[in-house]
């Protein structure tokens, strides 16, 4: 790693506003579970250099959006390095960079090489290449069709009532309410 | 990764039954069990139907002798189908000759260390389960297959159908851990369904529609199953062995209750399920019931004839079938091959509902699901015994309205008696005490003698604490079990007029531990109404005859007591200390148990998210987390095109997610969110470099207390 030098004099945007991108660089980098302050401290200060001069030239945008978006070009740059002849759809290289760098414990492991592809180890580099997380193995297609079951000519009548049923509540709460007077009937017929 | 299962695919058997090759099983051995059996139950209910009908008729019948005669009959047909089957099963386990279609006993002791030929796929299908309890039950078993030395012959599916968005990401998080600490990727798969379409048994259909055609064999298994190694191996060489068994279901032992209640329910199964499993398989052999997990299929033949149809009409009765086990079984024998249950002691597990309130939702599901069986009764082509099932199935329901009705008519002719001295109940006042008699020896005999067997074990140190303790258990659970069976009676009862009214049933998760506390208004709400529903009744009977009372009492009690009884038995205090209660899985766990209650006790220590964050942790674990973030979008398809009308849609909701956070989207919204790959990578960015008036309040305290959380694990399979 280069020795730390702290030189940083961005020529656009406020010292409020570029302290408020370091804080987020460092828990976007937190966040990828690089727990070396050293390291840290060297990625924050590589893409806020790297923000600062795409600042200048869209200073209409602010400070951390550019660091996260200067972060995010050394990170796809960095995978397109490792796993870049992959056939890794475009769209995808992100993710499953990240995930391959994650599966080979990589946080772990090989923090200080996050974003940093020099002298990085053969056997990180062969981890990260390894085939892509997928979730299930290869379809074996078959056909499970439902079996017809014969049930006769009650669902007919049935369907034919329960489809009047459905279409007319009423009739439900009626035939509920002459059961509920019936029982009420047979009740006080046997206690008078 | 991911290593492909096709070298160990081995070629479907065929679709053809093959004859049976089960020593001794013949029609006519069936024939000689199946009418033994119905002779007796037939003698018991000839003979209770004919004292009834004495007791009640002897000033001639009136309508309501009438109408209790009728509920009476299929009453004491269930209860005389319990009490043989009980004694069937007492008869088979104490003679010294073991019962040939025993399929545990059918493997030799070099069979059993054989080397398996068949790629067997295990699945777990979940919806919103306890993501800890589902792969930590995984792991124990996949660790026990390996010990075995057949794990090469397995691969494990988790076919989630989870909704909440908490439980899908901890989901991933937990698999892909899962898959890195056991070296399992290739072996360990997880698939998330976009469309939960026919709940369960669609969520297993398109498994077998996906990857069937790549097993011979599919262990099925619940949410909370847990099964040994030995016994997985085992169930698929006797399936090789016997390659006329479609279905084998083992009978699972009910492990890792914590309440008490929780504890009844499982002393119960374990002191005097064997004999009824025994009796059971001496009735069914080679028809016997799928009960939906903890048993192995055949796949070619399950994909040929069990895919299920759709049901006339709308639900409850009609549409998608919900209790889908019994009907794959019946469709499994009418295709020719046979369902067996495996009466195994050890080696099946699963966890029962910690409290009553629990089971009651859970029979409310089960309710309609049977309910919906009517149609299937009268269908043709079923075995017999299949068309028994079916209709055991629906009277397990059917019943309680029908002795609650049995119970009204009895409160309606003890009125009239009162102001018609001696014109009923006294007429046949011997018959009906004799009938209470046989009614009291059918309920209590066997359990009696079941206990009497137990006692006199000598080796009951290897499944109970002691014989006081187990002596004490069974004085106390028959308390427990007089209050809850008129409870049930009177929730049954609902759930069935319900059901024919046509209330629906929500597909609601279950509650599998009693971690949680008891809750109290719950209790009171759910109980409060059939309570004094009680009260009033017993009220009524005092009133009308106190001989009558008496003798309803013991129903009105238990119903009455439905609040202190829920609240007191959704409690932990059990009396473990003194052994009540206990059952072997609890004295001398099994290594996959002892090992599961060891993770779990470990997994669950961890910090919680801040409460403000919570409700939505799991969607921001998958925004803000990049290798959250990257798994979930690793494991979503890719879409193949999207229209510029549905662009335009996701982005604006991404817009408003960032803007406004989570809680300005709906359910839908936040499901069409985390669907799409493109989004989902898009937001990642957009959050982090999102500072000021674009970026929601709830948002900037995530970020800031991303971190803080992080430190702690984000799954609770981290160590």
């Amino acid at each position: 790693m280069d020795q730390l030098q702290i030189d940083f004099s961005p020529p656009t945007g406020n010292d409020a506003e570029w302290n408020d991108a370091y804080a987020r660089l460092a828990d976007y980098f937190r966040a990828h579970r690089i727990h070396s302050r050293l390291h840290r401290t060297w990625l924050i200060l590589e893409t806020l250099k790297r923000a600062a001069v795409t600042h200048g030239k869209h200073p209409e945008q602010s400070p951390t959006a550019v660091a996260i978006h200067e972060a995010r070009r050394m990170h796809r740059d960095w995978l397109r390095g490792i796993i870049g002849d992959l056939n890794v759809p475009e769209g995808r290289l992100d993710a499953n960079g990240r995930l391959a760098f994650l599966l080979c414990d990589g946080p772990n492991e090989y923090p200080d090489f996050f974003l940093n592809s020099s002298d990085a180890p053969l056997e990180m580099l062969a981890a990260m290449r390894a085939p892509i997380q997928q979730s299930g193995p290869d379809l074996a297609v078959s056909s499970m069709v439902p079996r017809p079951i014969d049930l006769g000519a009650l669902p007919d009548i049935a369907e034919e009532t329960s489809g009047f049923f459905g279409r007319h509540p009423w009739a439900r709460y009626t035939i509920l309410a002459v059961a509920a007077a019936l029982a009420t009937w047979g009740l006080w017929t046997v206690t008078r | 990764m991911n290593t492909d299962p096709a070298s160990r695919v081995t070629s479907p058997v065929s679709c053809l039954p093959p004859p049976s090759n089960i020593p001794g099983y013949t029609a006519a051995a069936i024939r000689k069990r199946r009418s033994t059996f119905f002779a007796v139950v037939g003698i018991t209910l000839m003979a209770g139907v004919w004292l009834l009908a004495v007791s009640l008729g002897r000033n001639g019948f009136n309508v309501i002798d009438v109408i209790m005669l009728g509920v009476f009959t299929p009453l004491f047909y269930q209860l005389s189908v319990g009490f043989w089957t009980a004694m069937i099963g007492l008869y088979l386990l104490m003679r010294d000759k073991k019962d040939p279609f025993d399929l545990s006993r059918s493997l030799t002791e070099n069979e059993q260390c054989s080397e398996i030929g068949a790629s067997t796929a295990i699945i777990m299908p979940i919806y919103n389960e306890d993501v800890s309890c589902v792969f930590e039950g995984l792991r124990v078993m996949y660790l026990s297959l390996e010990k075995t030395g057949q794990l090469e012959h397995f691969d494990f599916f988790v076919l989630s159908d989870s909704d909440n968005p908490n439980k899908w990401v901890e989901e991933e998080l937990a698999w892909l851990e899962l898959c890195r600490q056991l070296d399992g990727f290739g072996r360990i798969f997880y698939r998330k369904r976009r469309k939960p379409i026919n709940r369960k048994s669609g969520n297993v259909s398109d498994f077998c529609r996906r990857w069937g055609k790549r097993y011979r064999y599919l262990h099925a298994l619940d949410a909370d199953s847990v099964m040994s190694g030995d016994l997985l191996a085992n169930m698929v060489r006797i399936m090789e062995k016997h390659p006329n068994i479609g279905i084998l279901q083992t009978a699972p032992r009910v492990f890792g209750a914590g309440t008490l209640f929780g504890r009844v329910m499982q002393f119960a199964h374990a002191a005097y399920g064997e004999p009824f499993m025994a009796g059971l398989n001496y009735l069914a052999l080679g028809d016997a019931t799928f009960w939906g997990h903890n048993a192995i299929i055949r796949l070619a033949p399950f994909i040929e004839s069990c895919g299920l149809p759709e049901l006339p009409g709308r639900e409850p009765f009609g549409g998608h079938i919900l209790s889908h086990d019994f009907v794959e079984s019946a469709l499994m024998t009418k295709a020719g091959y046979q369902v067996w249950l495996l009466p195994v002691h050890e080696g099946s597990y699963e966890e029962g509902p910690p409290t009553i309130i629990d089971t009651l939702k859970r029979d409310r599901r089960w309710c309609q699901g049977n309910m919906q069986h009517f149609w299937l009764l009268f269908a043709k082509g079923w075995a017999p015994l299949a068309r028994l099932n079916f209709f055991h199935g629906i009277l397990s329901y059917v019943a309680s309205p029908l002795w609650f009705i049995f119970l009204l008519c009895a409160t309606a002719l003890a009125a009239q008696d009162r102001h018609h001295p001696g014109s009923t109940v006294a007429a046949g006042q011997k018959a009906g005490l004799l009938l209470l008699v046989i009614t009291i020896g059918l309920l209590f005999v066997p359990k009696g003698l079941i206990l009497f067997r137990q006692l006199t074990r000598k080796d009951i140190a290897k499944d109970f604490h002691s014989k006081k303790a187990v002596f004490w258990s069974c004085v106390s659970d028959t308390v427990f079990f007089s209050i809850l069976a008129p409870i049930l009676m009177l929730f049954h009862s609902k759930f069935v007029i319900f059901t024919v009214l046509g209330r629906g049933v929500k597909w609601a998760s279950q509650r599998r531990s009693g971690d949680d506390a008891v809750d109290w208004e719950e209790s009171i709400l759910t109980f409060a109404g059939v309570s004094a529903f009680a009260l009033i009744w017993a009220a009524f009977a005092l009133w009308i005859n106190p001989t009558f009372f008496l003798w309803i009492s013991p129903v009105l009690f238990g119903i009455a007591l439905a609040i202190p009884f829920s609240i007191f038995t959704a409690g932990t205090r059990s009396g473990k200390s003194r052994g009540l209660f206990a059952t072997k899985e609890e004295l001398h766990p099994p290594r996959v148990l002892s090992q599961l209650q060891e993770n779990l006790q470990r997994a669950h220590v961890r910090e919680a998210p801040i409460p403000q964050l919570a409700k939505n942790y799991g969607l921001l674990q998958s925004l803000l987390d990049p290798y959250v973030n990257a798994l979930h979008v690793s494991l979503l398809r890719q879409r193949q095109r999207v229209t510029p009308e549905s662009r335009d849609y996701l982005d604006a909701l991404r817009r408003r997610l960032v803007k406004e956070g989570p809680d300005a989207l709906n359910k839908r919204e936040l499901s069409a969110v985390m669907y799409d790959p493109d989004v989902m990578l898009r937001l990642h960015y957009d959050l982090w470099s999102g500072s000021g008036d674009g970026l929601s309040a709830w948002w900037d305290t995530a970020i800031r207390q991303y971190n803080i959380l992080t430190r702690e694990p984000v799954t609770a399979l981290y160590r």
